[in-house]
């Protein structure tokens, strides 16, 4: 082959390598940013007068006289939204009673029509084309109005969800029914529902799907005392909802409300820190154990071999296949808790990283030079006392960065706990209550915020905060694992 | 040869002057009879036997390789970590066969102290690293602790350059002090014989010479055994000598005589420095 | 030798009485056996697994036999009659795997060699963060990646996307090729006409070259996505979740490759392409293979991704090979079936979720095993040399 086609091949090497980096890379970014700007979305964001009042309302935070004053503000831009609609409602009821006093007019007619036997043919025919034709015109407005009436319904209810409902009327039992939106994100919207229709159309190739088209809902009422309406809201919607910056870092502790439409994340934080420091309970004493057994007492043999076989096995286990087995084990056959509880969970999670405690321990131990081993020897101390004394210690900057980085995967695993500890909403949990219950986790609960509730797309900062909040919280185990380790080669170094 | 033939050449195997050796040996500390130490099949010493005089320096000498540290590691059972080795003959310390059956491994370890080639305190403190044999062996109490600690080091030659930096990680120490600390932290436990493995070969020529007459101090109070191949070093320091060669006793004898007399072709060949 | 006032308490006789003696072999025996008992905690655990899961799958069998289980792709649990053909959802497991491991081996292997090989010692530290931070980010997070952020994306501009990455791959690749070719084809030509030839078949290789890129281009842009949870998604997020532990196994394998190797392989004139081709990736070759296995593993055994990724469609696509068709795997059937088959404990719609988990059980072991045989063989080889 030609050198310079050699050299070619060469340089398409290092390319496709340096190109398959920059895309780990460039995969890591992609993923990290939705995360972590639509994740600070859930701390914050633009809220809006309802989210003030429902604050200081529900939680008792907020300036009362400041958020009254607002509310008043806010009261006033919105009065000629409902005056229209009473005014709208007031032109319905009219034409329902002149509709109604047409219709009586023309059975009055009719019956008048069928008491004039002695009428021509000819006469006779047209008399009724002309009832026919009031009847048909009759049909129609009762249709109109029907119509518009099951427009208003929806308008209202419309508006109702952007404005919390009408003052005045009874109080709704869901929280989300007493507020309008609380979120200036979430109020445009609504808005935008309020002022377009969306529809759905064939297209002329029926394989094709079809086609999203937004109409205005102004035009189902052109010509109607509703028909301002929309210019109306368009141009007031701050005025009437007063988004303002608001920063709710209290996202990560309050509880959540109304099926996770308000409040925060606090019993799944909870829950993971439960979840992930059980897990540590049982697998921190029993992975150091083994692998100051596998290090300093064992002899390299067949046992050793053995052991070390399951343990990657173990490691090697599926996921869900742990959160089989924890089912299967710890709740039907040990009955550790009657139902799910987070006990059950840890110790199912505690078989998961018990590998990964193992094998960082082993490696952390391993690296301990042997001559201070040597030394402690020498000065007549006992095996065991030297591993305590001296080993145990100079291994544990690299014991606990191999822990911190398993409490990381503990604390994102979601398999294992979704059939041995996890519920969708709980509130949170006293440490002895975590014996017997079940608990939310963060993993879990975006699972299941993200797929199964009843809202999906209306809680999407929610979720997305919860993603940030486990990533961020997995990130920083890690980063304080890397740490560590810079601090240990330094040490080792000096 | 080695470092310090390097970086001392003025010095030479000449014997210096110094207190000359206790007239007659008192009484015998450590007696090899017929005694090996193997590695699996490999026989690292070779049924070697004499007796090592209490109170008295004796330096073992040989080219790499010799079993010179295979030996001394027998005597207080570090071997013992190496899977695989076993000895065989006799080993007698005070008339107790250290590879007996009833032997109390860590009561030997504590009557023969160790200091090893490469300095090796424990990543703690400089009073912890002195203090752990003491603890271990039932000193309790700061005060009395720190009475060992500081007779120790006044021993060792370092208390006076130490003795602010007690709390301090004695990783921190320069590589000759560290070596005087790994000897204050084996005399703490008051032991009889002091192990020494190659010394001073990982140091440089003046923290060498503070070592060496470190262990001209401590002789007297303690038998020390010391592995060294340089033979400078073995006239400078050493009472007596042992001369291994492919793990044969080759030679034993007073350092005077075996360096300016001695019996076999061998040694005086690798004194002269013609292999080694 | 002692010395007159003792600040050490004087030590004990060297030699243990009898009854000392017994004491202290029995402490260590006992004390090494607790050790030993806490360490099989692991050989237990796995026993147990095997145990269970296999105990609840066992009735699944006995009721139902391996026939239909196996063979038929009809998955109806809650019908009347139930019928339990699980043959999709082992596809779609296979499927999504296959796909995953496309994604993640030339692309982490690649890495590897870029970072033991390639890459100056700097800039593979700040590499090295960026592997270890995806590989700890928790799979839910990818998997509501998948969902919510990729899903949507692939079904608005997936073909649109899918086409880039065509031609981002397919046209670098396309010129080394051309070149490769032309320069093979032309090497048993004389001198004179060389150049002339390359230049000719080069340029009708470039033309064939281009058109089948812009044909592929226009076939992957012409691709109606009817829905972004699909194989495809799974299988990309997936193979970037697997990402890490093929890159690490295998840089790790690469790096054993000693230094003498390589510059025997440069002495002799090879190119670094050359030397990597030809010496350091055979001698890593278990090493390797290794890696690619874990990542496997990986794929095999993961959930929430696929759960969330996949559309969880108990058909086999049609056709067999499309990426963009709704799969169900057998990880994701277990964590969404459990939620309905618990309520009737002991039924054959319970056991059959642990038969599955049974079959992955018995893939996770076999590949695990083949992995450890093949470190050991890497190591035995590494040794040899
Ligand atoms: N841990 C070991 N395992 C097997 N053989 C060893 C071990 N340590 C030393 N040896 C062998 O024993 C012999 C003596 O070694 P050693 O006592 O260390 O020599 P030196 O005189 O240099 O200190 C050498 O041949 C060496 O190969
Ligand atoms: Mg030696």
């Amino acid at each position: 082959m030609r050198l310079g086609t050699r050299k070619l091949i060469d340089r398409g090497m290092t390319a496709l390598g340096i190109g398959s980096i920059v895309l780990l890379a460039a995969a890591l970014l992609v993923f990290l940013a939705p995360i972590v700007v639509r994740g600070l979305g859930a701390f914050v964001f633009r809220g809006t007068i309802e989210y003030r009042q429902l604050t200081l309302e529900k939680f008792g935070r907020g300036d009362v006289d400041a958020v009254e004053a607002e509310q008043a503000e806010a009261v006033e831009a919105r009065r000629p939204v409902y005056e229209m609609l009473s005014a709208y409602k007031k032109e319905l009821a009219d034409g329902h009673e002149s509709l109604d006093e047409a219709k009586k007019q023309f059975r009055a007619d009719r019956k008048e029509m069928r008491r004039h036997e002695g009428l021509a043919d000819q006469q006779r025919a047209d008399a009724q084309a002309e009832l026919d034709r009031r009847e048909a015109e009759l049909d129609r407005r009762g249709e109109q109005l029907a119509k518009h009436e099951a427009s208003l319904v929806e308008l209202e209810e419309l508006i109702r969800e952007l404005l919390g409902p009408e003052p005045g009327q009874s109080v709704p039992v869901l929280w989300r029914d007493q507020y309008g939106q609380t979120r200036w994100d979430r109020a445009q919207v609504k808005l935008d529902q309020i002022l377009n229709v969306e529809t759905w159309v064939d297209q002329d190739d029926p394989d094709q799907p079809r086609v999203r088209v937004l109409v205005p809902r102004a035009d189902a009422f052109e010509g109607t005392t509703l028909a301002p309406l929309f210019p109306y809201i368009e141009n007031n919607a701050e005025a009437m909802l007063l988004p303002r910056l608001t920063f709710y870092w209290r996202f990560l502790t309050d509880t959540s409300f109304d099926a996770h439409f308000f409040g925060g994340i606090w019993p799944e934080i909870l829950g993971t820190i439960y979840l992930t420091l059980g897990a540590m309970l049982f697998a921190v004493p029993m992975g150091v154990v083994a692998a100051i057994y596998l290090v300093e007492y064992a002899r390299e043999g067949f046992l050793v071999r053995v052991l070390r076989t399951f343990i990657n096995t173990l490691a090697g286990v599926p996921s869900i296949v742990f959160g089989l087995f924890g089912l299967a084990f710890f709740i039907s056959t040990m009955h550790v808790s009657p139902s799910k509880s987070v006990l059950a969970g840890s110790m199912t999670l505690a078989m998961l990283i018990l590998p990964m405690v193992i094998r960082a321990s082993e490696e952390a131990i391993r690296a301990v030079p042997a001559t201070y081993k040597e030394a402690a020897l020498s000065l007549g101390a006992s095996k065991w006392w030297a591993v305590l004394t001296v080993i145990l210690p100079a291994a544990l900057p690299g014991v606990l960065t191999g822990i911190v980085i398993s409490m990381g995967r503990a604390a994102g695993e979601t398999a294992p706990i979704i059939f041995t500890a996890a519920v969708s909403v709980g509130k949170p949990l006293w440490p002895w209550e975590a014996l017997s219950q079940p608990t939310p986790a963060l993993p879990w609960n975006i699972y299941n915020l993200a797929t199964e509730h009843e809202a999906v797309d209306e809680i999407r900062h929610v979720q997305y905060g919860m993603v940030l909040t486990l990533v961020l919280l997995v990130l920083l185990l890690n980063a304080a694992a890397i740490v560590m380790r810079a601090r240990i080669s330094k040490k080792l170094r000096a | 040869m080695t470092e310090n033939t390097l970086h001392i050449p003025a010095r030479k195997t000449t014997l210096p002057d110094r207190k000359p050796a206790p007239a007659a040996p008192s009484r015998v500390h450590v007696r090899a009879e017929e005694f090996s130490v193997f590695y699996g099949q490999n026989e690292a010493v070779r049924k070697v036997s004499f007796e090592i005089p209490a109170g008295q320096v004796t330096a073992i000498i040989g080219p790499s390789g010799c079993g010179k540290s295979t030996f001394l590691r027998a005597i207080n059972r570090m071997n013992d970590l190496i899977p695989g080795c076993r000895a065989a003959g006799k080993l007698l310390l005070d008339e107790n066969d250290v590879f007996g059956p009833r032997i109390d491994v860590t009561a030997l370890r504590r009557r023969v102290g160790m200091v090893f080639q490469k300095p090796n305190p424990f990543p703690k403190s400089v009073f912890d690293n002195v203090a752990y044999g003491p603890r271990i062996h039932g000193v309790r109490g700061r005060t009395r602790l720190m009475d060992v600690v500081q007779r120790s080091l006044r021993k060792a030659a370092l208390w006076d350059e130490v003795k602010d930096r007690l709390p301090q990680n004695a990783l921190g120490l320069s590589g000759g002090q560290q070596q005087r600390l790994c000897i204050a932290r084996a005399i703490a436990v008051d032991p009889e014989i002091l192990l020494m493995d190659e010394p001073t070969s990982a140091l440089d020529p003046q923290a060498t010479s503070r070592i060496e007459d470190l262990i001209g101090e401590l002789r007297g109070n303690y038998t020390v055994i010391a592995v060294t191949h340089n033979m400078q070093q073995a006239a400078r320091i050493s009472d007596f000598t042992a001369f291994f060669y492919e793990g044969d006793l080759i030679d034993f004898g007073p350092t005077t005589q075996l360096f300016t007399n001695p019996r076999e072709k061998r040694t005086e060949d690798y004194i002269t420095g013609r292999f080694g | 030798m002692v010395s007159s006032d003792r600040l050490v308490p004087a030590g004990r006789s060297l030699l243990l009485s009898y009854r000392a003696d017994r004491m202290r072999r029995l402490g260590s025996l006992v004390g090494q056996s607790i050790l030993l008992l806490i360490t099989s905690s692991s050989i237990l655990a796995v026993l147990f697994i095997f145990y269970f899961i296999g105990r609840d799958a066992i009735p699944f069998f006995q009721a139902e036999g391996f026939r239909e289980f196996f063979t038929s792709a009809d998955w109806y649990p809650s019908g009347d009659p139930p019928a339990y053909g699980a043959l999709a959802i082992f596809y779609g497991s296979a499927m999504v795997t296959v796909g995953a491991t496309l994604v993640a081996v030339p692309l982490g292997v690649l890495a590897a060699l870029c970072l033991s090989d390639i890459l100056p010692f700097s800039i593979r530290q700040m590499v090295k963060p960026v592997i270890e931070i995806l590989a700890a980010i928790p799979s839910v997070a990818f998997g509501f990646f998948a969902l919510v952020v990729f899903a949507p994306l692939l079904q608005e501009h997936g073909g649109r996307l899918l086409a880039w990455v065509g031609w981002l791959v397919g046209g670098p690749l396309a010129v080394l090729g051309v070149v490769v070719l032309s320069d093979l084809a032309t090497a048993g030509l004389p001198e004179k006409l060389r150049a002339a030839g390359r230049g000719a078949i080069g340029l009708v290789l470039a033309v064939v070259a281009f058109v089948g890129l812009a044909r592929l281009g226009d076939f992957f842009h012409g691709l109606q996505i009817v829905t972004g949870v699909n194989a495809l998604n799974a299988s990309i997020i997936l193979g970037i979740m697997a990402l890490p532990t093929v890159v690490s196994v295998s840089e790790d394998a690469l790096q054993a490759v000693g230094r003498e190797l390589r510059e025997g392989s440069y002495a002799l004139g090879a190119t670094r392409a050359e030397t990597l081709v030809r010496v350091v990736i055979p001698a890593a070759a278990s090493g390797i293979s290794a890696a690619v296995i874990l990542g496997v593993m990986r794929a095999v055994g993961e959930t929430m991704v696929v759960w969330m990724a996949s559309g969880n469609a108990a058909h086999v696509p049609e056709p067999w090979y499309d990426f963009l068709a709704s799969v169900r795997t057998l990880t994701a059937n277990i964590a969404g079936d459990m939620g309905e088959a618990d309520q009737s404990l002991g039924s054959s719609r319970y056991h059959v979720l642990f038969a599955m988990a049974l079959c992955l059980l018995a893939v996770s072991f076999a590949l695990n095993m083949l992995s450890e045989w093949a470190v050991h063989r890497s190591r035995k080889k590494m040794r040899g040399q």
